[in-house]
């Protein structure tokens, strides 16, 4: 009960933080600290609700709302996993939009009535996504989602790209949509109820009795997420829509929305589908669609030279992850229950992660957008003096979407490559999966060496009036880039929620306590059987570093060795300028033309008709017209009749009964 | 208490037609709006008043007519059914005087009409109210065939109110298309009378097999004129002659709900043979393909709602169909879709309108950049467009989802086949209209579209309560639907 009322409580606070932001607009700044105000006091909430959770456990769900027609309702059940959702959601909330109300007064033609308000019911939508236990009230949410984030998208009207984003990804969003309708639909017609545990019923005996047509629904449920989530061929929209958004909106897709596909994957792949061979099949084909994704979102991200575009395409990249991650342990859960925990854990893990220093990035580059406006990594260069905390805050994400240890990704990509090449003693062809993991993670490296270099490193730049931003925009990233570091250093905490939420979502699996997976200790420790197979120990490594660095010290102390400052050699120019700057469109040249284009690009376009249906479709002209013209000829020839002679009509009336007798006379015969 | 408030929705817009027809100029705006409203409001107090339950009252009888028939031939009639098209007639007939009052002035840039037009104007379009209510409120066929031709008659009057060559021509088609399917309806309507003696819309259950194959062919021509639909829709598109707030109310309220009223009335599972019913749904499908079509071909704002009108038309239609195919979920559906499709489509109308009057243009091509100076219309459009698209949570989701679990109820793989092709039409409707409205309102301003504001205070209070209706229809509509039983 509590759960419920915290919930509404949260709900309409974001509700009423968006009618009020709407009534402020007038005035940005104070439209967006309402905003703020409204969304902490949610965001504070919905961390009670998650806290709540993982402490006392998932509460009775309960049902507000009932749609008798249909059997469906308003159910709100939150378990650990929505609990770990709401917490992310909560968190990217409430940083994302502090960071908007500086960042908006950038546009100064864009009303910000379209601004918070939207981002509040996009908040609004994810918290009821994660909370429903119905799929008919799961679909309002997730569209109410998907039409609020559409507005961001549309943000800059005069911008012709950014409309034609917007509707390239409600167009896409909305066939996905549709497709998971259809699939909720024919599980319902089985078991007449909308609610998840009906579905789950639904689809194990859809799956005895018409296994082709359970088929069809899982996958439509897959194409469903795998858009929402950018997974390769559904996340074209992606790279469009999310550079389009002002930064704290792409901030809050990053962090938040996207991770809703790998939510409802979730939810469908435990949940509503039953363990069986068809949870290894469809195991495989996530973490194909994965790896896949891994592979191409990655190279096209290296081959970008506008910074939020290149770290659209690494969500695409990352999500792939993702769906790596949670593909083994589908594949895994029916015969090894030990590697599925593993799996699982990796790609929930990984999405935290992802959040956390996805947001990081994406504000960084709304930052850097903020004081130069522009986002062309050939355009920027030399920001680092200026804006030296943001420059710090994005090497810290950008190192840690790298997987670069000790920070929080190269954790997750650990236990993932470790989950991978332990799999592939079952199934060598996991191996190859592992390679191509590693391997995507050093491109992604190159990628954001790139960002990193073209922004921030290189000449100071010549622009005028640089400086750090305002601290409302420096405080979220640099909170977003602590919680990278710390949950690097300490991995064992946050994956011990993670277990908790994956334990709590598919009791049937009987997945092992997570002592058994990776030990007791702070340092995480995977083993098969009684040997021990792989480590590792952040606070171990790092401590030991930091006792190098502190001996070095002392020992150039010691040595009383002198520093001397001289100026960084520059291949013997003598007068650098900017024009022999290395640029960022000039980086990994041979993959941009090996690589060009395979992400598969979409356009939508209006049919054109052949000229013969066009006329068929013109009744008027080819039947109705005509038929009017005919009556009227008709009408024309037989008022020709009346020619007002009295003889005349007498000759019509002789002829008229010489018919008639006629007629009589061979009916009489 | 009841039957009187019954007659007096009829009634009231009568004599309130016949009132502002008489006085003219600036009284009539003043007394249509005042009745149109008073009415409005007697219409959600009637409803609320009866409840689920049927009221039925006889009221008159034709003194020839008498010892033949089982029930006097004039009364009222009020079920969730009636109360459904009620709902939706006179409240948005209300919205309609009221936007109006603004609209027909001598500052509208599409069409100026002179203070005293408006006498002759408020006296049809109240007229219109009170023949839509009449059809609500029929308690049989031959009543039912009165009020409808008499919408005929008004929608005549109305589409061609400016009096050009084009508005004459456009209101004489639609006359004569109409009227051929009042002919059908009369012979349907005989039909009954000779084989079963009554006019009852349940005595259509109780002919015998051709008479009531042929009762209910001939019904269903009427309908499919009056609903605009394929091959007979081609006197909608040109309907758009009319003033826009007409165009609204026909499109959204009266005129083609009426066509698909009767259907709803008549089709059930016990009174229409399964090959009538096939082919009521064959219809459906084929104007919802065409209307989809058609949608790419247009360049006038107002023809374009048209299409889509005929297609969500061909909907309520489906719904009737697969209801007299047994399932009652796509019936309740169907005329869940009736009140969600015309407080959407009245939005979209009179945004097209607030345009027109504002700007003087209804081209597509000629129009952009608007949402700067008309954010109210630009927000009001957008809804519109999302309602009708059905996209949660707004109203035309409901009915649409409703009528998708009753068409995926259907035996055999023709149930997920009809779910493919609802939703793939809904998909590219719903990717076309966004794409106008962002043409229409986003980017560069086109010099036609460089105009101040949004429309005068009755225009814009209007299509705030649509916005508000578009959301909250389902609320009222929905136990309304519900209360009607599995066999209606």
């Amino acid at each position: 009960m509590t759960t419920a009322l915290l919930l509404g409580a949260s709900l309409l606070l974001l509700l009423m933080g968006a009618l009020v932001s709407l009534l402020l607009a007038r005035e940005r700044r104070k439209s967006g600290w309402s905003s703020v105000a409204f969304v902490g006091g949610a965001a504070t909430l919905l961390w009670l609700v998650s806290v709540k959770t993982f402490r006392a456990g998932a509460e009775p769900e309960l049902t507000l709302v009932r749609v008798p027609a249909l059997g469906a309702g308003l159910t709100v059940s939150v378990d650990c996993l929505s609990a770990l959702f709401l917490a992310i959601t909560a968190s990217i909330a409430l940083l994302t939009t502090l960071f908007s109300v500086e960042y908006m007064t950038r546009y100064p033609r864009d009303s910000v009535a379209r601004y918070y308000p939207a981002l509040q019911l996009l908040f609004v939508g994810i918290v009821g996504v994660v909370a429903s236990a119905d799929f008919l009230a799961f679909l309002v949410f997730w569209e109410l989602m998907t039409l609020a984030s559409f507005v961001l998208v549309a943000f800059e009207g005069d911008s012709s790209s950014s409309q034609r984003a917007a509707l390239k990804y409600f167009v896409v969003n909305q066939a996905a949509t549709l497709g998971m309708a259809a699939a909720g639909l024919i599980l319902w017609k089985q078991s007449g109820s909308f609610h998840f545990s009906a579905l789950h019923d639904a689809m194990g005996s859809l799956l005895t009795s018409q296994s082709a047509l359970a088929h069809v629904v899982l996958f439509l449920f897959f194409i469903g997420f795998a858009t929402k989530a950018g997974i390769l061929p559904m996340g074209d929209w992606l790279p469009d829509a999310y550079p389009a958004a002002p930064s704290g909106a792409t901030a809050a897709f990053g962090g938040a929305m996207t991770k809703l596909g790998v939510y409802g994957l979730l939810r469908v792949f435990l949940s509503i589908l039953p363990l069986g061979p068809a949870t290894e099949t469809w195991g495989l084909v996530l973490l194909l669609a994965g790896t896949a994704s891994l592979f191409v979102g990655t190279l096209m991200a290296l081959q970008q030279d506008d910074s939020k575009r290149l770290m659209s395409f690494h969500v695409i990249g990352q999500v792939g992850y993702m769906f790596l991650g949670v593909g083994l342990g589908l594949f895994f859960l029916r015969s090894h229950p030990a590697l599925a925990a593993l799996g699982l854990m990796a790609g929930v893990f990984h999405l935290l992660n992802h959040s956390l220093y996805k947001a990081c990035l994406f504000l960084g580059a709304g930052a850097v957008h903020y004081r130069t406006g522009t986002r062309s990594l050939n355009a920027l260069g030399g920001l680092a003096p200026f804006m030296p905390l943001t420059a710090l805050c994005a090497t810290t994400a950008a190192l840690a979407i790298a997987g670069v240890p000790p920070l929080n990704g190269f954790a997750s990509k650990w236990l993932l490559y470790v989950t991978a090449i332990q799999g592939a003693q079952r199934f060598p062809l996991f191996a190859i999966v592992a390679i191509v993991a590693m391997f995507v993670s050093l491109l992604t490296l190159a990628s954001f060496l790139k960002y990193l270099g073209g922004a921030f490193l290189g000449l100071p730049s010549t622009r005028v009036g640089l400086r750090e931003v305002p601290a409302s925009m420096l405080i979220p990233q640099a909170m977003l880039g602590l919680a990278c570091v710390a949950l690097g250093l300490m991995p064992g905490w946050p994956l011990r929620l993670v277990h908790r939420a994956l334990i709590g979502a598919i009791p049937e699996a009987g997945l092992p306590r997570f002592g058994a997976l990776l030990g007791t200790g702070a340092a995480l420790q995977v083993s098969a059987g009684s040997a021990g197979v792989a480590a590792w120990g952040p606070l171990a490594c790092v401590g030991g570093l930091a006792v190098l660095v502190v001996l070095s010290i002392l020992i150039q102390r010691a040595g009383g060795a002198e520093v001397r400052d001289v100026s960084a050699w520059n291949c013997g120019e003598e007068h650098p300028t900017e024009l022999v700057r290395y640029p960022a469109g000039s980086f990994y040249g041979p993959l941009k033309h090996a690589f060009r284009g395979i992400y598969p690009a979409l356009t939508l376009e209006p049919p054109h008709f052949p000229r013969w249906l066009r006329r068929a479709f013109d009744v008027d002209t080819w039947l109705y017209l005509p038929s009017a013209g005919l009556v009227v000829r008709g009408a024309a020839g037989l008022s020709r009749t009346h020619v007002g002679v009295p003889q005349v009509y007498l000759l019509w009336i002789l002829l008229g009964a010489a018919v008639v007798m006629g007629i009589l006379l061979g009916v009489a015969r | 208490v009841l039957t009187a408030s019954l007659v007096l929705l009829v009634a009231l817009p009568a004599a309130g037609a016949a009132a502002a027809g008489l006085v003219g100029g600036r009284v009539a705006r003043r007394t249509a709006a005042g009745v149109a409203g008073a009415v409005a409001m007697l219409s959600f107090f009637c409803v609320f008043a009866a409840g689920p339950e049927a009221h039925q009252q006889s009221l008159a009888d034709l003194p020839w007519l008498r010892g033949t028939l089982d029930r006097p031939v004039f009364g009222v009639l009020l079920d969730p059914l009636s109360a459904i098209l009620l709902l939706v007639a006179l409240p948005i007939g209300f919205l309609t005087v009221l936007y109006s009052t603004a609209y027909l002035s001598e500052s509208n840039r599409d069409h100026p009409v002179a203070e005293r037009e408006s006498g002759r104007y408020y006296f049809w379009l109240l007229l219109f109210l009170a023949s839509m209510a009449g059809v609500a409120l029929s308690p049989n066929l031959l009543q039912l065939f009165l009020f409808w031709e008499l919408t005929t008659v008004c929608s005549w009057a109305l589409i061609s109110f400016h009096r050009s060559e084009k508005s004459l021509r456009a209101a004489y088609k639609a006359l004569l298309m109409t009227q051929c399917g009042g002919v059908a309806f009369l012979l349907g309507l005989l039909v009954v009378y000779v084989h079963a003696g009554s006019f009852e819309f349940a005595a259509l259950a109780r002919l015998g097999e051709p008479a009531r194959s042929s009762a209910f062919l001939l019904l269903m021509l009427a309908a499919w004129t009056k609903a605009a639909q394929v091959p007979f829709h081609t006197w909608l598109p040109d309907a758009m002659e009319a003033p826009t707030p007409v165009s609204a109310y026909l499109h959204a309220a009266a005129m083609v709900k009426a066509g698909v009223y009767l259907m709803v009335r008549t089709a059930h599972a016990g009174s229409v043979p399964p090959a009538l019913a096939s082919s009521l749904l064959a219809a459906a499908l084929v104007t919802l393909l065409v209307a989809l079509a058609s949608y790419f071909l247009q360049d006038d704002l107002k023809r374009l709602l048209a299409y889509s009108t005929i297609a969500h038309l061909a909907y309520v239609l489906l719904g009737a169909a697969l209801g007299a195919l047994g399932s009652a979920l796509a019936y309740k559906a169907a005329l869940l879709h009736i009140a969600c499709h015309a407080f959407s489509k009245a939005t979209l109308f009179l945004c097209a309108g607030a345009i027109a009057y504002v700007t003087g243009s209804r081209s597509i091509s000629a129009l952009g950049g608007l949402g700067r100076s008309m954010p109210l219309t630009a927000t009001a459009f957008f809804v519109g467009v999302l309602a009708v698209s059905g996209i949660p949570p707004f109203a035309c989701f409901w009915s649409k989802f409703m009528l998708l679990a009753g068409a995926v109820q259907l035996p055999g793989t023709t149930g997920p086949l009809l779910v493919a092709l609802l939703l793939l039409e809904s998909l590219v409707s719903f990717g076309w209209l966004l794409h106008v409205g962002q043409k229409v309102f986003f980017g560069a301003p086109t010099p036609v579209a460089c105009v101040n504001s949004d429309p005068p205070w009755p225009m814009s209070a209007t299509l705030v309560v649509l916005m508000l209706g578009c959301l909250l229809v389902p609320l009222v509509a929905l136990p309304l639907v519900d209360s009607i039983g599995a066999t209606p």
